[in-house]
């Protein structure tokens, strides 16, 4: 079945979506689809069926949140963990992978139409060849379109992305792009899968589970919570609403502390920029003090060279992400 | 509150590229076309030429400023908008009224039963024990039952974290917790607020904790280490003869800002030709993130407050975490905690498989 339902809302659904509107409303929400083996064991159907029925309602979702003026929803479809399950569901779980990619490159018209987005994140080497070269395709395919994003989390854990983050600064110091001193928290979430998405609002986890299980672990910090008993194949409009209301409500408080982590954090890159520059003008130093002025004016350069050169090593790090996809795309024409 | 919601959903209706109109319900039964405008498009006049697309706000109907007069007259769906607007803000009145009146009766029906308690106690042990039990012996007995139900626990955490998301704290309800943790047998106790009121007021928290275990427990103020952690290297750590828990005030600082100085240290290795980009993984930088900090991550999180987030708490270590969010940590009681402990007890971590 298609990526994207395409279903009107009821009268009252409507009704509600416009009445929601009237308050803040999330940009971007996140989801962890939980509880598709335990709605296969409660129904008496195959654990396959279960994942499939899953993915339906993935799509229902996403209709819903387009529907609702969310045009950012990031999943998480399969994590690293996942591996340790039976072969048999492993396997399972890459065929339906398999098959849904497949249907979104017939899709094509109708992704073009809604102008959806879709990204992969993750380590996607841990997958197999062709499923990666689907993948690659995909995501490729879709790369231009702008109206709605849909981030797939596939082979991801939030710790390997926080890691590969750190690896890719690392890169960027052997390179001789960026110097360590460079590091900062603005620039490792640059570095993450995620960088081209703004945090998420808010993150719902379905099936009664109240935890992260390693996912977005940085990024929703300051993301409103909220989780929900219900399993996720058996997701409803309502609950969605509901969610957003448990959003709206804490909109407020999650405003004033991410206003406050923001001044922190701009304080904090002062201070390390403050730092830096004292310990440069004592290398470079000919005993004479300088002035307030004219330390000043260092301070300002030298912040201006370390943001163009975290701009040089973010396009290079982006044409290296750019090139892993499109050669793996390549790959899957010639094959 | 009303103000600045109505100022947030101003905020919101102005950022919106076109006038602020909503749907009228006539226009939501058109088919949708398109799910969202760029501001791009309706500044370069582009929205609604060609006749197949049409801008819709969110795919609820379409709405096009340019096609706007041929549309119904331009009262008719501002009130659209209006009525909407007021039924959200009576809404959220309700859920305001319900939210106060719930945490009113809470409070005030957990003193009621503590004022009842005190008074008939004291009446059943006259008619159950002849031997007067001394403030003293009052203490240990609590001590025994609080260990006592530790153990009936299937599983008790080893680490909980205590996150206080509301502004107002209260330094002897949280001291009340933390010696109730220490009593049921958790060896790590952390708390954490996002403005860092704890990190600058610790020598305060470190007295009501004392005093707390001497009210309640009657302990030996000897007997627990009070560990405060610091940015880098652990200081003030006060040398303990036996040491069955501890306690550890966490601040922003502990968490993303921790991960960035691990991240800086990794890069300064690279520079200095030390190790390679490639020598870097998850179990090198968990291992780092551990050396300044040496205590296990959290099993669980006591959430206490409205605000449904973390606030930035040890990003990294509560991957696994359970997270329990209780109403307030104003006046709560043992129960309250105990109650979550054994919501904890009965989670089951698959952990993937």
């Amino acid at each position: 079945m298609s990526w994207i339902r395409e279903r009107e809302l009821s009268l009252l659904e409507r009704l509600t979506a416009n009445i929601l509107k009237a308050g803040p409303m999330p940009k971007h929400v996140a989801f962890i689809m939980d509880g598709n083996r335990r709605f296969a064991e409660k129904t008496h159907v195959e654990r396959q069926e279960g994942h499939s029925q899953g993915f339906e309602k993935l799509a229902e979702t996403l209709r819903w949140c387009l529907n609702l003026g969310i045009h950012e929803v990031t999943v998480y479809a399969f994590s690293i963990e996942n591996f340790k399950r039976s072969k048999e569901e492993v396997d399972g779980l890459m065929e339906l992978a398999r098959q849904k990619f497949n249907r979104l490159l017939t899709e094509q018209e109708n992704l073009e139409k809604h102008g959806v987005c879709i990204r992969v994140l993750g380590d996607l080497t841990l997958l197999p060849t062709d499923l990666q070269q689907l993948i690659a395709k995909s995501v490729v395919a879709t790369k231009a379109h702008n109206k709605c994003f849909l981030n797939v989390c596939f082979a991801y854990t939030s710790r390997h992305e926080i890691a590969n983050a750190v690896k890719e600064m690392a890169w960027g110091v052997e390179q001789g792009l960026i110097k360590s001193s460079d590091v900062s928290e603005v620039l490792l979430s640059e570095c993450l899968y995620s960088s081209n998405s703004p945090n998420p609002d808010l993150l719902i986890r379905t099936s009664g589970e109240v935890r992260l299980s390693d996912f977005l672990l940085w990024q929703t910090s300051y993301s409103c919570l909220v989780f929900q008993s219900v399993l996720w194949p058996e997701y409803s409009f309502w609950n969605l609403c509901e969610a957003v209301l448990q959003y709206q409500l804490s909109y407020r408080s999650l405003q004033k502390a991410r206003d406050l982590h923001r001044e922190d954090q701009a304080l904090q890159q002062m201070e390390a920029d403050r730092s830096c520059v004292a310990e440069l003008l004592q290398h470079r130093g000919n005993g004479k003090p300088m002035d307030a002025q004219s330390r000043q004016k260092e301070l300002l350069n030298y912040t201006a060279s370390r943001e163009e050169r975290v701009r040089c090593f973010l396009n290079a790090l982006q044409h290296k992400r750019d090139t892993f996809f499109s050669d793996l795309s390549s790959q899957a024409v010639v094959a | 509150m009303f103000s600045s919601f109505s100022s947030n959903c101003r905020v919101n209706v102005t950022t919106d590229p076109r006038p602020a109109v909503r749907m009228t319900r006539k226009r939501v039964s058109r088919p949708i076309r398109e799910l969202h405008v760029t501001q791009q498009r309706v500044q370069s006049g582009k929205v609604g030429r060609k006749k197949k697309w049409q801008p819709a706000r969110c795919g609820v109907g379409s709405n096009q400023n340019d096609k706007f007069l041929d549309r119904p007259p331009l009262a008719r769906t501002q009130s659209m908008a209006l009525l909407y607007e007021m039924v959200w803000r009576f809404l959220h009145a309700l859920l305001y009224v319900q939210r106060t009146l719930v945490a009113w009766f809470r409070v005030h029906i957990w003193r009621w039963k503590r004022a009842v308690v005190g008074l008939l106690l004291p009446l059943a042990l006259g008619f159950h024990n002849p031997k007067k039990t001394g403030p003293i012996g009052k203490r240990t007995s609590r001590r025994i039952r609080f260990g006592a139900e530790g153990r009936t626990l299937e599983k008790l955490p080893l680490h909980v974290g205590l996150l206080i998301t509301e502004e107002e704290i209260h330094f002897t309800d949280i001291a009340n917790l933390v010696v109730w943790c220490m009593a049921v047998g958790i060896s790590y106790v952390s708390v954490y607020d996002n403005q860092g009121v704890f990190r600058r007021n610790n020598s305060r928290l470190m007295e009501e904790i004392l005093k707390q275990q001497q009210e309640l427990l009657g302990m030996d103020s000897s007997k627990y280490s009070v560990e405060f952690m610091k940015n880098g290297t652990d200081k003030q750590e006060h040398q303990v003869l036996s040491c069955q828990s501890m306690v550890k005030v966490l601040s922003p600082d502990d968490g993303r800002l921790s991960i960035v100085q691990a991240a800086q240290q990794l890069c300064r290795d690279v520079e200095q030709r030390e190790k390679t980009s490639k020598d870097i993984n998850v179990t090198v930088l968990d291992s780092l993130l551990r050396e300044s900090k040496n205590i296990p991550d959290p099993d669980l999180v006591l959430k206490f407050g409205p605000v449904e987030s973390t606030l930035g708490f040890l990003p990294w270590h509560i991957r696994l975490t359970e997270i329990i969010s209780m109403p307030s940590h104003v006046d709560v009681s043992y129960d309250d905690l105990f109650g979550a402990l054994q919501r904890y007890a009965v989670c089951e971590q698959r952990l993937g498989k």
